[in-house]
């Protein structure tokens, strides 16, 4: 197992988080992961964004410039990232905020409008853990279950919050699914 | 009957003893001793008081006195090495000074010194505790690192108007307004001594130095720093005074300004910073009781003495 | 102790309190704020000691007067701090103290930028303040590594007493990875220090001083230095990767640029191009013979740095003209991908 995500959004809608909480889980499901914050000319050009390298051996480069997955959660950063992703990789696009699909044909696209689902199940403000949830949903590479426990964790000392964003990541999870057997079949 | 009792080679015969003797007991000697001054000798025994004005005065702890049976001896707060200053040289009298604090309160086997650059450089081979030599100007950072990693030692550092209050001025700021629970001893002699008489941040207006040879001008230069007033702009609560060396009466006053700062951190109170007055006799050009004298007229003036600040005070 | 998911900053930090070191003087600087803000929260929680200087010139100074009474003690910062700790680094040197510091390498010179760099690779290992003296550097390219060479760095520090450089770049100060702390000793555990300042109540006063006005005295100090600069041969670290075989190109490269180019070794090895990897950890002193011998079974050497080449004088030197020796950099805050490193060995095998 080998893959190499990156995930960019606007500062605020939470994409650093998002990207830990996958580290956190590969971790616990005896991965190697390496989870590096956007640093360098990235940092630029209104997107902020981490990559998050998994393997079962030791991760060599912490960085890519292919990425086998992408989350994007605005616009800047789908201009930015779409090119870089391989064929036969996959782009979670937030269609929320960003008002045009990817113009790639050789990956897989799941279209999410991110913050109306999140805002139904109580706050916008957990738009990214529907990405998240349909980024987990399409490819599998960590369990669903272990993800929630690490956004127990997360969450520890804002109880509140916790079920909201299980929830959020829930209804991502499945739009997810479906759109990746879609792509499939 | 009391009587001075000379050392003679540990004199470098700056002459102070003899001036400050009130009653003409000592005279200089015909003779050189083994350093190759003259040094002075008891000539008129019977006049003598007991006054001890001459050890007081004497910068190189040459003379000593005997008085009802006891002599005085040099201070278990420094070591038996003779010190290098040049004739005169005040530096002296404040080792002592500070030797004596340290031994009178019992502090010299938790005590750790902090040595600057400049002409006091070598005080580590002086001060007869731990000792720490520093780069220039960083002598409280130093003192910082002792005392913050061992609260239960007494720190103190001992530096010069170049160290403490040009290059090492932020430090100095810094220390003073994180209130370091740390003495420092601040030897103002208004000039460069070590480097051979250049302009220092407390040169005198007018005061000549080889950096500024038609003397400083203070368009050009600045005005000399009052370090002690400077520092009692901080809210910060901090013992600060400033002393003066060049006579016997203002040297007992000195010491007690030490001891209260001493005292001060070993109460865990305050910072401390004793600015001591005092005189360069090589650097200024003149004879060391001339030098005094140019001290009580001219930078007493513009140094004015007394505690400046006393950590009660503090809002 | 479970792993857990840390910056290397915080990792670095933690790694300190797990030497027993629990005095941290340091002075902001980007890109390894993480480090002094994760000491200020986490030593008082240990009974230690947070202090943010005024300058690094204060904050080094802090360190030689902690060091000099004794207690383990350490410092981080970026570049541009670290020139400005030059100056105490050498008297630290020359008064033989242990010393921790940290370098989060940025771009220069001056105040270049706050990105990723390896541009402080002769600062760090051919001395950087005056004097003839040297400091133990090494290179983690892990976490996990990073928290492993913080601890050895106080073993070091204490056993040379002399400074130990931990060199890394922004990307693995930012970087997060599981990293576990396999040991912990407490102050109290650790071996006295009977020539530090601690005062003088059962012995003669101790002095801490570096200098020596007599010239023979000083020349044996120097001397003595550089014979336990000599004996630090021993503590030589380096990492020869996929070096099995013989191989047609052998890349030199440390700390996070290492990694980079095992991904892009990985994928050329996938070719079939004969490929391997010869890293340094230690930099100061650097594994010469171990390279030299890694380079007789090479046909080419790429030398690759965040940096316009400054390792690669070192390689040239141990190469001695043997093989061709070629170089990749990056700089200003550029990272090179696997991408490129993998056209730079393509390009020397196919010439």
């Amino acid at each position: 197992m080998y893959s190499e995500i990156i995930m960019a959004g606007f500062g605020g809608q939470g994409v650093l988080l998002i990207g830990k909480m996958l580290a956190y889980a590969g971790m616990k499901a005896g991965n190697e992961v390496t989870w590096m914050p956007a640093y360098g000319p990235e940092m630029r050009g209104g997107t902020c964004n981490c990559t998050i390298v998994m393997s079962d051996k030791p991760v060599g480069s912490p960085i890519t410039r292919s990425p086998h997955a992408l989350i994007v959660l605005n616009l800047p950063s789908l201009d930015k990232f779409e090119a870089s992703v391989r064929p036969g990789g996959v782009i979670v696009v937030n269609t929320s905020l960003i008002n045009r699909l990817p113009r790639r044909t050789d990956v897989t696209v799941i279209p999410v409008a991110a913050n109306e689902i999140a805002q139904e199940a109580g706050t916008p403000k957990a738009a990214n853990m529907v990405a998240f949830g349909a980024y987990l949903g399409a490819t599998g590479i960590a369990d669903l279950a272990v993800v929630k426990d690490v956004l127990a964790d997360t969450f520890a000392s804002r109880p509140k919050l916790i079920g909201l964003n299980q929830t959020c990541l829930d209804r991502g999870y499945e739009i997810g699914k479906a759109c990746a057997a879609q792509a499939r079949s | 009957m009391p009587t001075p009792i000379i050392t003679k080679d540990l004199c470098k015969g700056c002459e102070l003893c003899v001036h400050a003797c009130p009653e003409g007991v000592l005279e200089m000697s015909k003779e050189i001793n083994a350093k190759g001054y003259f040094f002075p000798v008891v000539a008129h025994p019977e006049k003598c008081t007991g006054c001890r004005f001459c050890l007081l005065v004497c910068p190189d702890t040459a003379v000593q006195v005997e008085a009802k049976g006891k002599t005085t001896v040099r201070t278990e707060g420094l070591t038996p090495k003779p010190f290098h200053y040049c004739p005169g040289c005040t530096h002296g009298v404040i080792h002592r000074l500070v030797g004596e604090c340290i031994e009178e309160l019992g502090i010299r086997e938790r005590t750790v010194g902090v040595a600057p650059v400049g002409c006091s450089v070598l005080a580590y081979d002086y001060f007869n505790c731990d000792m720490s030599q520093a780069s220039h100007g960083r002598a409280m950072a130093v003192a910082t690192g002792i005392k913050r990693g061992r609260p239960n030692l007494v720190v103190f550092s001992y530096q010069g108007d170049g160290d403490l209050a040009s290059i090492g001025m932020a430090e100095t700021v810094h220390a003073a307004n994180r209130g370091e629970k740390i003495t420092v001893i601040f030897v103002n002699n208004a000039i460069y001594g070590m480097t051979g008489g250049q302009m220092a941040p407390t040169t005198l207006p007018g005061q000549v130095a080889s950096t500024c040879p038609l003397g400083r001008d203070v368009n050009h230069a600045g005005w000399p720093i009052r370090v002690v007033e400077l520092l009692q702009s901080l809210r910060t609560p901090a013992y600060l005074s400033r002393v003066a060396v060049h006579d016997p009466k203002n040297i007992l006053a000195a010491k007690r300004a030490i001891r209260k700062a001493f005292k001060y951190q070993i109460d865990g109170v305050c910072f401390s910073l004793i600015e001591v007055v005092s005189t360069c006799p090589t650097g200024w050009g003149q004879q060391p009781h001339e030098a005094c004298e140019w001290l009580e007229q001219n930078m007493i003036p513009y140094y004015p003495l007394g505690d400046v600040k006393l950590p009660e005070a503090a809002a | 102790m479970a792993k857990k998911l840390m910056k290397g900053c915080e990792a670095i930090g933690e790694a300190a309190i797990h030497a027993g070191c629990r005095l941290f003087f340091g002075y902001p600087i980007t890109p390894q704020n993480e480090i002094p803000e994760y000491m200020s929260a986490r030593l008082p929680q240990v009974g230690g000691v947070f202090l943010q200087a005024e300058s690094e010139v204060a904050a080094s100074n802090m360190l030689y007067g902690a060091a000099g009474a004794g207690c383990r003690v350490f410092t981080s910062s970026s570049s541009p701090g670290i020139s400005l700790m030059a100056e105490a680094i050498s008297y630290i040197a020359g008064a033989e103290l242990p010393v921790v510091i940290v370098n989060i390498m940025r771009g220069g010179p001056g105040l270049g930028g706050i990105l990723p760099s390896q541009s402080d690779y002769f600062q760090a290992t051919k001395g950087g303040g005056h004097g003839d003296y040297r400091v133990l550097v090494l290179a983690p390219s892990t976490v996990q590594e990073a928290a492993d060479l913080t601890q050895d760095a106080f073993d070091l520090a204490d056993h040379y007493r002399n400074p130990v450089m931990v060199v890394g770049d922004g990307l693995i100060g930012q970087m997060m990875e599981p990293v576990e702390f396999k040991r912990s000793i407490s102050p109290e555990e650790l071996p006295a220090k009977p020539w530090a300042t601690t005062g003088c109540s059962d012995r003669k006063p101790n002095i801490i001083n570096s200098l020596f006005l007599n010239p023979e005295e000083l020349e044996a100090h120097n001397w003595h230095l550089h014979r336990k600069y000599q004996d630090m041969a021993r503590e030589i670290r380096w990492e020869s990767w996929k070096l099995e075989e013989p191989v047609d190109v052998l890349i030199v490269a440390y700390g996070t640029v290492a990694r980079i180019c095992k991904t892009a070794i990985d994928t050329l090895r996938a070719r079939g191009v004969k490929v391997g990897l010869f890293r340094p950890i230690s930099l100061f002193p650097y594994p010469s013979e171990q390279l030299s011998q890694a380079v007789e079974k090479a046909g080419k050497v790429l030398v690759t740095e965040l940096s316009t080449g400054q390792m690669l004088e070192d390689v040239q030197a141990i190469v001695a003209g043997r093989k061709p020796v070629s170089f990749y950099g990056r700089v200003g805050g550029m990272v090179m991908s696997p991408e490129e490193i993998e056209r730079e060995v393509d390009k020397l095998v196919a010439s």
